[in-house]
């Protein structure tokens, strides 16, 4: 008998779970469109249903990995953000994705900033970085919503990618950075709170 | 803390322990995907493609309820090494559920993997009813084929993979068909 536990994540509007053989279908739908473009895709029915499996036995493996993030009132799936380090990786990396219907909502700064605390306060994780296409201009926003800056003397996976280190644990918590992350995740919740100096554009 | 749990039973014939697959296997795992041994299973792989097909093998189990064990001798010089893996198989895009087997060097040639596919194929029939099983072998993979024979299969029409090509269907012997079912296996 074999066995490994998946923690559950719960934020103000998501809880993350480990990813079911339910959540699948939209995870095929990402992975089989041109979205799935910066992340090695479109793939095919069986390698998408292949690279699904192999996300769930990466927590096996690893001891962590993605999560599957839902809508915390209709359990929703709304995308995965979590750790990821397959073989040729140089460092863990922290990932994101959020499916195409539920983009720009937030959504994926929240899941993300919640992992990442999980992973530097009960993971023992030191610092962590996110390989990012350079074309892949939302997740570089993302990144930099979270306080990543590229570091250009990092190890990138296959060249064709950029690095951005995260603030490390001590940088992180208690700073500017995070109090600025849950503000913006605040505003995205109740979009009644606009902080003062907002800019419109 | 509420947790999502894999469970992956263990199995046990005359010679072997059938258990699930561990970061442990990675080394032999790769060795094998990446040498030209793999060119019968949708290799050789890089390093990262044979992590990822590990990773999928452990998966598998938790999408499917069913998977593929490690192999490994329970006696002798060679007792617990990662011999090979053996059981289950049915990504999206299998014409059906399948028994599969790979042997990793020096495993080969001593019935390993008849003996672990017979307790996969009473495990499929006894404890999730399959109906009925096929097994899959690449065109000029001989040594496997001879493996579907002595488990009592006949040969099929081939069927097309996008990804694999075109492969021979053996279609292993009923349940009901088999003499004892099978339980004996790996009771």
């Amino acid at each position: 008998m074999a066995s490994r536990s998946i923690p559950v994540i719960e934020t103000k509007r998501l809880i993350l779970r480990g990813p079911e053989p339910e959540d699948y279908p939209n995870f095929k739908s990402t992975f089989t469109s041109y979205r799935a473009r910066f992340m090695g895709g479109p793939l095919n029915d069986y390698e998408t249903w292949m690279l699904y499996a192999a996300e769930i036995g990466h927590w096996q493996i690893r001891g962590y990995g993605m999560w599957m993030i839902h809508d915390r009132v209709t359990d929703k799936p709304l995308g995965m953000a979590g750790g990821w380090k397959p073989a040729k990786w140089p460092e863990a990396e922290l990932a994101w994705i959020i499916w195409p219907d539920t983009a720009g909502h937030g959504y994926a700064l929240e899941a993300t900033h919640a992992v990442r605390s999980h992973l530097y306060r009960n993971k023992g994780w030191e610092t962590a970085v996110s390989y990012v296409d350079p074309k892949n201009l939302d997740s570089i926003r993302l990144a930099e919503r979270l306080g990543a800056v590229r570091d250009k003397d990092a190890r990138t996976v296959d060249g064709h990618d950029i690095v951005y280190r995260h603030p490390v644990p001590d940088v992180l918590f208690g700073s500017q950075i995070e109090h600025g992350i849950e503000m913006e995740i605040a505003n995205y919740a109740d979009p009644l709170f606009k902080p003062k100096g907002m800019p419109i554009d | 803390m509420t947790a999502v749990t894999i469970t992956i039973p263990q199995l046990e014939t005359e010679r072997l322990i059938m258990r699930a697959p561990g970061p442990q296997d990675f080394d032999v795992f790769a060795d094998f995907y990446v040498s030209d041994r793999a060119k019968f299973v949708g290799g050789p792989l890089d390093r990262e493609g044979s992590w990822r097909m590990l990773a999928m093998e452990i998966g598998h189990w938790h999408m499917a309820g069913f998977g593929r064990w490690i192999v490994t001798p329970k006696a002798g010089d060679k007792a617990g090494a990662t011999a090979g893996i053996v059981g289950l198989f049915a990504p999206e895009g299998w014409p059906e559920p399948e028994i599969g087997w790979d042997l990793y060097q020096g495993f080969e040639g001593k019935g390993y993997a008849t003996e672990a596919a017979i307790a996969a194929r009473a495990y499929a029939y006894d404890v999730l009813c399959w109906p009925t099983a096929i097994s899959l072998v690449k065109p000029g993979n001989d040594a496997s084929a001879r493996v579907c024979e002595r488990l009592g299969c006949t040969r099929e029409e081939d069927y097309d993979h996008p990804r694999h090509g075109t492969v021979q269907v053996w279609r292993h012997p009923a349940p009901d068909t088999l003499v004892n079912g099978g339980m004996e296996a790996y009771a």
